[in-house]
């Protein structure tokens, strides 16, 4: 059973018929779209009545990541963020019968625009003004750091603060045959350094150019919701604004569109709280041990065999400048 | 023994040519992919160029780190050796014992370890670090 199939199309158009209340539907077009290594994602447009939507249709793939959540938790993210205003795309839908097309999945709103951070990073047409594109991203943010555990339900979301992300991220390494010294440094530089008192909000845990749609300039939604948790907002700027996620503009400390200063302030008065220079940088590194054991784990899918992949294996050669960096931002006490 | 060229050299004149005739001709739908395999083959030409010497040069550091004075022994022993002695690093790392006095020592170890990696990996990361060659990787995920 595949979307490729008719008969699963047809099984797919009889779910949207129902889910949509609407008379009829008929699939117009079910492709895949480029990218997702975690989840699959196809580009569905169905006419409804009569008119044109245009959808994705979000599924597992195939090779499960640790850590990400299920589509039916995901679905549950999202209308939580979109109802507090946080641009990302509207889900429509959940299907939990396996019936439909043999895996869950859910469908949302596909926003138009563009995600390569190589693209953003670099030509000026797509992103004429990255002022204004870092101080969006920051309200947006912000909006997003309001939501709190109390507020938004979601109970099956884990919290990690600082000492609890330190702690995961050890127990990873001691699961594999090599040892780390340069990421141990960076956890130990966390944990002597780790804040006394922290804020605990909704936070994305993957808000970075590259994660976000640019559309006629503006930002169009944030993507990829599988991570998020509930943890210190600082964490989210840490990792929009790590050097490993300004692609080609690696001068430009908010996600390589802007400087650091417009996306700050935005994202203090919006927010009302205070980022300290302090602040950025434990997150920063924090942010990088963390995209190390990401690639690691990246690695060991490829060493492992679970999925040989050129891409995957050449992760592994990017952990030298994810320590250097570390060991840039550490070594002054 | 084997016939020559040896497999340094083969690799070095496959990249060469793939570099210089294939990756100009590749469309851009392949693009991506071409690159990756140049690059793999240009990580792969460097390593195989570097020899053990880093390694040996690791395995000297760390015994003076962690206070051996064992010889380093040769071939596969050298890797075992290495491999244990960051074990132990890192679990000292990570108790505390390189907190304060061997802090110096041990932060100026793990930089010449890291330059050395990246030396093979990505020597444009240690000359000009404007330039950020992680994007080929980092992305993948859209």
């Amino acid at each position: 059973m595949t979307l490729s199939e008719k008969s699963t199309r047809q099984r797919l158009a009889g779910f949207v018929t129902r889910a949509s209340g609407a008379r009829a539907a008929v699939i117009v077009a079910l492709e895949p779209m480029s990218g997702g290594a975690v989840q699959e994602n196809w580009a569905l447009d169905v006419e409804i009545d009569g008119k044109l939507r245009r959808w994705v249709l979000r599924t597992d793939a195939t090779a499960t990541v640790r850590e990400s959540l299920t589509r039916a938790q995901e679905f549950a993210v999202l209308k939580v963020a979109h109802e507090a205003r946080v641009l990302a795309p509207e889900p429509l839908f959940l299907c939990d019968d396996p019936a439909v097309t043999g895996r869950l999945f859910f469908i949302m709103e596909r926003l138009p625009g563009v995600a390569a951070g190589h693209k953003l990073t670099r030509d000026s047409k797509l992103v004429p003004d990255g002022r204004g594109l870092a101080r969006e991203l920051a309200a947006n943010l912000a909006r997003l750091h309001r939501i709190t555990r109390a507020r938004a339900g979601l109970e099956f979301l884990p919290t990690m603060l600082a000492r609890d992300c330190i702690a995961h991220y050890r127990s990873y390494l001691d699961t594999l045959s090599r040892a780390y010294p340069a990421l141990e440094w960076g956890l130990r530089w966390c944990e002597i350094n780790a804040p006394q008192r922290e804020d605990t909000t909704l936070v994305h845990r993957d808000y970075r150019t590259g994660n976000y749609l640019v559309h006629d300039g503006r930002l169009a939604g944030v993507l990829d919701w599988e991570f998020t948790a509930f943890g210190n907002p600082l964490e989210d700027i840490g990792w929009f604004c790590a050097r490993c996620w300004r692609f080609a503009r690696p001068d430009l400390e908010a996600g390589g569109i802007a400087g650091l200063g417009d996306f700050v302030a935005e994202y203090e008065q919006v927010s009302g709280h205070r980022v300290m220079p302090g602040d950025l940088r434990y997150w920063q590194v924090m942010a990088h041990v963390r995209w190390a054991i990401i690639a690691l784990q990246q690695v060991e899918r490829h060493l492992s065999g679970t999925q040989r992949s050129l891409e995957l294996a050449l992760t592994g050669h990017v952990i030298g400048q994810i320590e250097l960096e570390i060991l840039n931002l550490t070594e002054v006490p | 023994m084997n016939d020559r060229p040896d497999a340094q050299d083969l690799l070095e004149i496959a990249y060469d040519t793939f570099a210089t005739e294939v990756l100009p001709a590749v469309p851009e739908g392949l693009r991506y992919t071409a690159l990756m395999i140049a690059n793999a083959m240009a990580i792969a030409q460097r390593g195989l160029a570097a020899g053990d010497t880093a390694l040996r040069d690791e395995h000297w550091r760390l015994s003076g780190l962690l206070s051996e004075n064992a010889a380093a022994p040769r071939d596969e022993g050298l890797r075992e050796a290495v491999e244990g002695y960051n074990r132990r690093l890192a679990n000292e790392i990570r108790a505390g014992r390189f907190d304060g006095e061997g802090r110096a020592a041990m932060l100026g170890h793990l930089r010449r370890t890291t330059e050395e990696k990246l030396a093979v990996s990505n020597p444009k990361a240690l000359v000009d670090p404007g330039d950020n060659r992680q994007e080929a990787t980092a992305d993948k995920r859209r």
